[in-house]
Parts: structure tokens; C-alpha cells; sequence
């Protein structure tokens, strides 16, 4: 059975994602790990969720973000959702630490008047035919609950898709290698936003489901 | 760009969802669990529990019911009614709430929403507000359930609360909710002018033009209903279907 190892920060609830997790046809076993030098022990798809803040967050990684940045770029499949996608990328401006580097440039504040953006936003696609993005299902609108954003460019070929909150445009969902990271909660975007997880763990483990 | 959202709102008392007016003539009519869930399915965008619990057994019994409704429902839930301390605030969010809305706690204690939003982030923050109208035309802040009066003006206290941390506002209107005559269009305007997070408009729809109005008019960013849905006066299909009817940006489920 393949393996799945959610990292806890213990900064807030995991109960949907776990759920979302929680599939038969995935056939996978769920781990919770709390601490970040047991990340990779048993594991086949890194799955960082999206509570809390950048600091806290960074600290918590910090004793095994090292092994895990390592074990990204040499394939191993990641999940980053929101805070988690955050923590993909070099640094933050929202507090101090590093984060894996996986994705590049920093973490910067939206630039709207209205932050946190809080609610449910669409989600535009790349459209390239054969783009990586051909194997995830395409949301069209999911929820989102943060201030901060990868500030990574929207054109950039890792960019699969981007959303509009009022007039800054940022990056939604990013690919690097066999690592995704979505901006939004895909756990509390309904039906929808469940099958866009269990896709990409389906993709990562290679199981078969239907979304 | 954001749409405008649809909160389904509950009472919980004791794991159960309660229905009636001014806590007066309560009704048992189901299961939180399964009423959300089905919420869910008509396309509701977030759930919203309220505690009406009075005692210590009806708190720990709605963090069960907040963890068995986390395992089903897929929209984002929040938790209000009986939350006092940050360490209130954790136990709710752990239990699976995504947000946590603070009322008469956090007018007793401001530094309250502060902790909170440092400790969790100000996204799970909703600082929930009571308003009514006084005769000079302003707003006083009431708490315990809309029976106690405070020296605070409700416009006053709405930014108070942004700048101590609070990611988004839930502001009723004591002299609308339960009349179905529409939501405090003039209190909504007010607030939403006032400050820079989503209001979320509470207390007073009737129907699907009250939810349109309070948007347009009101500037709110979502719409809380309650009593219309659990009475059966209207679906949360007909009532998103009337927003999208109005030209509204709403997440409808054929997107």
C-alpha cells in the first residue's frame, strides 16, 4: 500500500483534508507526522497543508527542510495547499525562516484593499494543450483564505493556473517537477475541490479513480 | 474576483439543531451533521453553527458535533456562541472549525481577537457584532444574545475590531432579525464603508431580493440566512439561483 505523510503543525484543523485523503479507490495509508525529521520516513507523497502562519510554519520544517528539499527535487511527489504552498517556495514576507525553495522566489502580501481574501474565487487555467496541468481536474472556482501569495510571475511556465483578487493577478496551482502547490483550500472547495486532491494523489501514487 | 457568498446559519443546542423565535417556543428539527451536509449540496458556500448550549455538556457536545461535521462537509465551517479565551478559540479550530466567531468575549476583552488572530491568523477571526438602532440615529453594540447594552457605537467598535485583528465581520441587526422585512441596509453601508474586510449581512431575510439588496446596496460581501431555509419558505437553489438572476458574481454549481 502507498503511502501518505501530512505534515502537522499543529496550527489548525486537518480533519477535511484527511478526509479528502481518505479514499478507498486511492488505496493509500494516511500518516500524520508532527515532527519534520520523520517527513520522509515511509513516504510517497509529502502533503503540506494550509494553517497558520510562515513563521511558525518555517520554524516547525526547519529541523528536516533540508532532507525534504532534497527529496523534492530528486522526484518526490509533494502536496502543498495554500500555507503549504507558501512554504514551497524561497522565503516569506510574512515572517522569518526558509522555506524548501522548491519554487522559486519569494512569498509576498496581496496587493488589494481587501486583505485576507477570504471567500471563493475563480481559478483560471493555462490552456496549452498537453500542459502538465491535463492530468488535474480543473476547478473552476474554489475558496480561498489567505493574505499572502507565491510572487512568482503568472506567465511563468510553472504556473498552471492563476486567479484575480480584485486586480492582482497570482499564481492558483504551480507544478515543479512531481511537486503541486495550490493556493487555495481544495479540501473546502466542495465536491470539486476534493476530486483536485484525490487527482493528485492518484497521480502521485498512480491509482486509477475516477474524479 | 470574489463572489458574494451564501452562510447557512444553525442553532445548536445539546448536538441538535434548534429552531424558534427569541429562543422562545425551541423546536428540535435534525441532526447538524446531516443538515449541513445537505446545505452543502444545494450549494450553500460556507455553514455557520451558533452554540445556544447553556451548559458545559452542550460545549463538549458541539465539538463533537463541529468533529463528526468536519469528516462530511467540504465548505468552510465556522463556530460562534460561547468562545471566551484563545485557548476556547484552539480547542474549537482543532475540533474542525475553520473559522471561529467571537461576540461577547471579545467586547469584554478586545485583546482577545488580537491573541487569536496572532495564534491562528486573522483569516479564522470573525468578529461577530449585534447592532441596534438608537433614537440619535447611530448604532450601540449589544451582547448576550441582543439583551445587554454597551456604552459602544457599533461603527466605532466594527473598525476597533479590524485594527485588533478580526478577518471578517459578522454584523446582525437586532431590530431586523426574525422580521423577514429585509436586512439594516443602512447599518450594512455603514460598516462595510467603514472597514476592509468582508461583512457578512445578518438578521432579516425574508427573501431572495433581501440577499441582492444587502449586496448592492448594502455592499456586504456575503449573506447569512437562517429561519427561511429551516422553515421551508425557500431552498438555498432558489435563492443562489435569484443571485445569479440579479447578475451577482455567486459560485453557482453548474460552474
Amino acid at each position: 500500500m502507498r503511502r501518505v505523510t501530512v505534515f502537522d503543525y499543529e496550527a489548525g484543523n486537518l480533519h477535511s483534508l484527511l478526509k479528502a485523503l481518505d479514499d478507498p479507490a486511492l488505496g493509500v495509508r494516511v500518516r500524520v507526522e508532527t515532527d519534520a525529521r520523520a517527513l520522509l520516513r515511509d513516504t510517497d507523497l509529502l502533503v503540506l497543508p494550509g494553517v497558520g502562519a510562515f513563521g511558525h510554519a518555517a520554524a516547525r520544517l526547519a529541523p528536516g527542510r533540508t532532507d525534504v528539499a532534497a527529496a523534492l527535487r530528486d522526484g518526490l511527489p509533494a502536496l502543498g495547499i495554500c500555507l503549504g504552498l507558501q512554504l514551497l517556495c524561497e522565503a516569506s514576507d510574512e515572517g522569518a525562516g526558509d522555506g524548501l525553495g522548491v519554487v522559486p522566489g519569494r512569498v509576498r502580501l496581496l496587493r488589494a484593499r481587501r486583505v485576507p481574501q477570504i471567500g471563493w474565487n475563480r481559478v483560471e487555467w493555462t490552456a496549452a494543450e498537453g500542459a502538465p496541468s491535463a492530468t488535474l481536474p480543473q476547478l473552476p472556482i474554489a475558496y480561498y483564505a489567505n493574505s499572502y501569495v507565491a510572487a512568482i510571475d503568472g506567465n511563468d511556465p510553472c504556473v498552471l493556473a492563476t486567479s484575480t483578487h480584485e486586480t492582482d493577478r497570482f499564481a492558483a496551482v504551480v507544478r515543479v517537477a512531481r511537486t503541486v502547490g495550490a493556493q487555495f483550500h481544495p479540501e473546502k472547495s466542495s465536491a470539486a475541490g476534493v476530486a483536485f486532491v484525490r487527482a493528485v494523489v492518484a497521480d502521485a501514487v498512480g491509482a486509477v479513480v475516477d474524479a | 474576483m470574489l463572489t458574494r457568498r451564501l452562510i447557512v446559519c444553525l442553532d445548536v443546542r445539546d448536538g441538535r439543531v434548534m429552531k424558534g423565535v427569541q429562543f422562545v417556543g425551541l423546536r428540535d428539527v435534525g441532526d447538524p451533521v446531516d443538515l449541513a451536509v445537505r446545505y452543502e449540496a444545494e450549494g450553500a458556500d460556507e455553514l455557520t453553527f451558533l452554540d445556544i448550549s447553556a451548559s458545559a455538556e452542550g460545549r463538549a457536545t458541539l465539538l463533537d458535533v463541529a468533529r463528526r461535521t468536519a469528516e462530511r462537509l467540504f465548505i468552510p465551517l465556522t463556530i460562534g456562541g460561547g468562545v471566551r479565551s484563545a485557548d476556547d478559540v484552539a480547542q474549537v479550530l482543532r475540533a474542525g472549525a475553520d473559522k471561529v466567531s467571537l461576540n461577547s468575549a471579545a467586547v469584554a476583552r478586545p485583546e482577545l481577537l488580537t491573541e487569536s488572530a496572532e495564534r491562528f491568523g486573522a483569516q479564522c477571526v470573525v468578529a461577530s457584532i449585534d447592532a441596534k438602532r438608537e433614537s440619535d440615529g447611530r448604532w450601540r453594540v449589544y451582547v448576550k444574545g441582543g439583551r445587554e447594552a454597551t456604552s459602544l457605537d457599533a461603527l466605532e467598535w466594527a473598525q476597533e475590531c479590524v485594527a485588533r485583528g478580526a478577518g471578517e465581520l459578522l454584523l446582525t441587526s437586532i431590530d431586523s432579525d426574525g422580521a423577514r422585512r429585509g436586512y439594516d441596509l443602512p447599518l450594512l453601508r455603514a460598516v462595510s464603508h467603514a472597514v476592509r474586510v468582508p461583512v457578512i449581512a445578518s438578521g432579516g431575510a425574508g427573501r431572495a431580493s433581501h440577499l441582492v439588496d444587502a449586496v448592492r446596496i448594502g455592499g456586504a460581501d456575503a449573506v447569512l440566512v437562517a429561519g427561511i431555509l429551516h422553515d421551508g419558505v425557500t431552498t438555498v437553489r432558489d435563492l443562489k439561483a435569484a443571485m445569479v438572476e440579479a447578475e451577482l458574481p455567486v459560485r453557482s454549481l453548474a460552474a
